[in-house]
């Protein structure tokens, strides 16, 4: 009897399973499906082979005439990041004269989009366009379409984009990308403590050592903690007037880089400067008020929860310079067909605009491309009630990039650890440099 | 018998194909490909052929690394767990009524998301507010830095490990003394030989093969930790890589730095630890059998 | 002396009892730490000394949880995935076990020992080149690539071929007599014969598939695609130092399993044991 029971219970288990299953079956082959068409249409016009090998042909001011087509955008935009970039797309998609219709295709987080990338580019399924930042880009940057006859025939100011960004996009000996989402690293601070303490926003190595003295002091805690450790060392080398990597190898292992060293060792060392540990993110730490300051990307301000206490945000502290990195993605375009190029491009054209540059950047807090958005009315109001913006504004002059060859992935991801390791055995400024020093030059 | 020979493998063809393409195929290109350098998953490139991904892997001090905290994981938790799981399952079984009970509890573990379960083990963990730490200063230990320090990190991995792996072994001790002859502690109890000296000289000696097998079992699971590690440490391997495991090493090399030939040279070295206790594994099973 | 030996088997007892109801205490405490934390407030959550339950239990944590994420699309999608899989598995397994213990056909050893030598094989080796060849079939983001690998697994096949070849012969060579094909005679009487020991293995593959986490994370990357193993570690980043809301999102992923398990434990139980002990 009882045997019969569970029979019965399987068999119905088994019904609804193989009925569920076939659910998931349709629902896998439909979204497959589309991606075929999608791909098919891609490929299918026969122009499209030969007119790939000649990028710049396709870039022409005369007679433009461009089919109706769809476009598709990879990007990692989230949360509100996404709606804005959705209300522009559909606004360029409602107003279009040619008919040209941009999907947005939501690839999770960076990391997420950075994998998919280099996937589709061995599977060959890259799409039109996608957010990229160069040091994902090397494995695969013969799929990229070179942009430059488009920038000089059929942009609007090219030289209006801030020339940091611009000299970003070219690093390659062409323009492979136009910059959009941008932000920088700026000092995040509680506010309401330095108040309290008496403690004027530091501008200097100098005075972030005075502060951190002071916060330790009277709080026993740390003043400065670094989201970005790797970033934290090539912007602290910079401020101290020094290089960082090129293509050769680690470009610092002198007086300047010891100097650099014996500045973030001692911030470590005395306890100034602390690790984020358990924490993940210094917004969680400085919103618990468990640390005076961090440096961290403007893109982040909205993770910090200022509850009972006032936020700051300043431009980093230098040294003999001023240093600031930049981050934030570029669009990169990938597509092989000369119509859908130029119907790309068009939306290219179109959110890099004025208009649209600052529409994004109030709606967002990514920093306005364009320097004619950094004069218009709109941002100008916005950086009045916004700190990070004006931040971030206050040291656009003092950006600097990473740059990009075969290692720098690599030494990435091998400089934070590092850094912990020394930070842990409370190394000394010598032990710092050579250690990093030696991490990096392992990675060629 | 033609007829036959071709109905046979109808059946097994739908398991046949996906065996080849995603356990032997993939099986024998993880070899090629650990002989390639600097092989390139995006046009099939690659500089060179012979042995240079495996002089990079045992070069690497992160290798280094991960193999020395995966032989301490698996040093540490295997016998700990095995030794605790003995006990409880030696206790449980001499409930009458709660037995079943008690066996829901124990096994809950094993049933539960890694990752889930670690996330909650992190917070059990933190060094403010962890339910851990608090406990601790119950008996006047002052808080411990789990998460934070280097030193700590493998401690923490390995508890959160124990907790997950006795459940499986407890099973398994629990069905193994349902085999025990009654007549054997029988004996004893006519002796009035002490409970201590049953165990050690009844129990632990019938239960030997299970033990052996748990154990290998165990071994063979611990070298492949990984999510444990990424839950634990939120996506990292610890603080500065001071809890690397031999798999995430592997996953961070093709998945995170492109460097599928070193990876596949790790695995491959993985492959032949496991064979390694895998033949220990048949050896006393097929002993058992004899 | 009867009296002795009495105070000792009541401390005996006592102390058994203890070690027991301590160990359970140590099992549970995460499982109790998640419930309870996800339904404090997040000023309870810092309290020094921490109280076991919240005064007044927040629900609204888990409706904050659910609607902070996509979590309903990361349930359908590891649902879609565990059942696909699961169903796989099944008739794969059934085929091969039937045709290992009552087929004949040449090279049926060798298949066999083929089959069970691919055991030794650490699935963790194989995810490079089966990420390469999912990226060449062009599967990434997709069903398909969460769930295709997995629909066989040599271990439940050897599993089921053993208690396959524990239903006498004479059964088989009567249905010939009765001109049963070999097929009607699998999923008639085989099949049935063996139900328990086939629940078994879809309920430790429902387990497995519904807990996977690093085949989906690599495999996908969309939003739409992620299940919820993957999906909590993400709302884990995003959410911060909300810490009741991610302990509200692992309950969401711990829950319906444990729920599974304490209906059907009997055959989870028993199913674990029978492939531990023969594994």
């Amino acid at each position: 009897m009882k045997l019969r029971k569970i029979g019965a219970s399987i068999l119905a288990m088994a019904m609804a399973t193989s009925m569920l299953a076939g659910c998931g079956e349709t629902a896998a082959e439909t979204t497959t499906d589309t991606q075929a068409t999608e791909q098919t249409s891609e490929t299918a016009e026969p122009a499209a082979d030969t007119a790939s090998t000649t990028e710049e042909a396709a870039a022409t001011t005369e007679a433009k005439n461009i089919e109706a087509t769809e476009i598709t955008f990879w990007h990692a935009m989230n949360g509100n990041l996404e709606s804005v970039l959705s209300e522009i797309t559909d606004e360029f998609n409602n107003s279009n004269e040619y008919g040209i219709k941009v999907t947005l295709v939501n690839q999770g987080a960076y990391g997420d989009l950075q994998t998919k990338l280099q996937a589709s580019a061995a599977a060959d399924a890259l799409p039109d366009l996608a957010q990229a930042y160069n040091n994902w880009l090397t494995p695969y940057l013969d799929k990229i379409v070179k942009l430059d006859d488009f920038v000089a025939n059929d942009f609007d100011n090219w030289d209006d984009i801030v020339s940091a960004y611009r000299d970003e996009c070219s690093e390659f000996g062409f323009i492979h990308a136009v910059p959009y989402n941008k932000s920088t690293y700026v000092l995040f601070y509680n506010k309401t403590m330095l108040d309290e303490l008496g403690i004027a926003v530091p501008e200097t190595w100098a005075d972030v050592e005075a502060a951190a003295k002071t916060v330790m002091d009277s709080k026993n805690i740390a003043f400065i903690g670094y989201d970005d450790l790797a970033g934290a060392v090539e912007a602290s080398l910079h401020q101290n007037g020094s290089d960082y990597v090129d293509a050769t190898g680690a470009k610092f292992n002198d007086d300047k880089g010891l100097e650099t060293f014996t500045y973030l060792s001692g911030l470590y060392n005395n306890g100034y400067a602390r690790l984020v540990g358990e924490d993940g993110y210094f917004s969680n730490v400085l919103s618990n008020q468990q640390i005076a300051s961090y440096v961290g990307s403007s893109a982040g301000v909205s993770y910090i929860k200022a509850e009972g206490w006032d936020l700051g945000v300043a431009p980093l502290p230098g040294n003999v310079q001023k240093a600031a990195n930049m981050a934030g993605t570029n669009i990169v375009m990938f597509s092989q067909d000369s119509n859908k190029q130029l119907a790309a491009w068009e939306y290219l054209k179109y959110i890099t605009s004025t208009d649209a540059v600052t529409k994004w950047a109030v709606g967002t807090g990514y920093l306005p491309i364009r320097q004619s958005s950094y004069e218009t009315a709109d941002y100008k109001a916005y950086m009045e009630e916004n700190v990070c913006a004006a931040a971030c504004y206050a040291q656009a002059k003092d950006f600097f990039f990473s740059p990009t060859f075969d290692a720098s992935n690599d030494i990435r991801s091998t400089v934070p650890s590092t850094v912990e390791s020394l930070v842990y055995d409370k190394a000394d400024a010598q032990t710092w440099l050579d250690t990093v020093v030696g991490a990096i030059n392992a990675q060629y | 018998m033609d007829k036959k020979s071709f109905k046979g493998y109808l059946y097994l063809l739908p398991s046949m194909i996906i065996m080849f393409c995603f356990t032997i195929y993939p099986l024998v290109r993880a070899i090629i490909m650990s002989f390639l350098g600097n092989y390139s998953i995006i046009n099939g490139s690659y500089s060179s052929i012979g042995i240079e991904n495996y002089k990079a892997l045992f070069a690497d001090p992160d290798f280094a690394m991960s193999l020395k905290n995966t032989t301490i994981y698996v040093i540490c938790v295997v016998p700990a767990s095995i030794f605790l799981s003995l006990i409880i399952a030696v206790l449980i079984n001499s409930c009458k009524k709660t037995k079943a009970l008690f066996q829901t509890i124990y096994f809950l573990p094993y049933v539960t998301s890694v990752i889930a379960i670690g996330i909650v083990w992190r917070w059990m963990f933190n060094s403010n507010y962890g339910l851990i730490n608090f406990m601790l200063g119950l008996v006047g230990i002052s808080p411990i830095q789990w998460l934070n320090l280097p030193q700590y990190a493998m401690p923490a991995l390995i508890i959160f490990a124990i907790w997950k792996s006795m459940a499986f072994n407890i099973l398994i001790f629990l069905a193994g003394l349902q085999t025990i002859p009654e007549d054997l502690y029988r004996a004893a109890r006519i002796d009035s030989t002490p409970k201590l000296r049953v165990f050690t000289r009844i129990t632990v000696p019938q239960l030997a093969p299970m033990i052996v097998y748990s154990s290998v079992i165990g071994m063979i699971g611990a070298f492949k930790v990984y999510n444990e590690v990424f839950s634990l440490f939120q996506g990292k391997a610890g603080p500065a890589n001071k809890a690397m495991t031999i798999v995430y090493y592997i996953y961070d090399k093709f998945y995170n730095s492109y460097k599928y030939g070193v990876a596949a040279a790790g695995s491959v070295v993985l492959f032949v630890i496991i064979l390694i206790f895998t033949r220990i594994q048949l050896r006393v099973t097929g002993g058992n059998k004899k | 002396m009867t009296s002795k030996r009495n105070i000792a088997n009541v401390i005996g007892v006592v102390l058994k009892f203890t070690v027991l109801i301590l160990g359970s205490i140590f099992t549970v405490l995460p499982f109790i730490w998640m419930i309870s934390s996800s339904l404090k407030t997040p000023s309870e959550l810092v309290q020094v000394p921490p109280s076991l339950f919240p005064a007044v239990p927040q629900w609204g944590n888990y409706k904050e949880a659910w609607a902070a994420a996509p979590f309903a699309r990361y349930f359908i999608n590891t649902l879609i995935v565990t059942l696909c899989t699961t169903c796989g598995v099944l008739v794969t397994t059934v085929l091969s076990a039937f045709a290992f213990s009552r087929l004949n056909f040449p090279g049926k050893k060798t298949v066999f020992s083929l089959f069970l030598a691919t055991l030794m094989i650490p699935g963790e080796m194989l995810i490079i080149t089966n990420y390469e060849t999912i990226i060449k079939l062009k599967w990434i983001d997709s069903y398909k690539a969460m769930i295709i690998p997995w629909v066989s697994s040599a271990f439940y096949i050897y599993l089921l071929t053993r208690f396959f070849m524990q239903v006498p012969e004479s059964l088989y060579l009567a249905a010939k007599v009765d001109k049963c094909s070999d097929f009607k005679y699998m999923i008639k009487i085989m099949v049935p014969m063996n139900k328990q020991a086939i629940f078994s293995i879809a309920i430790l593959n429902i387990i497995s598939s519904w807990n996977a986490f690093l085949w989906p994370l690599l495999v996908t990357n969309s939003q739409e695609m992620r299940v919820l193993s993957n999906g909590l570690v993400r709302f884990q980043t995003e959410a911060g130092s909300s810490t009741e809301l991610i302990m509200a999102a692992s309950c969401m992923l711990v829950m319906p399993i444990i729920i599974i398990y304490l209906f059907l434990r009997k055959y989870i139980i028993e199913g674990v044991t029978r492939s531990g002990l023969k594994g």
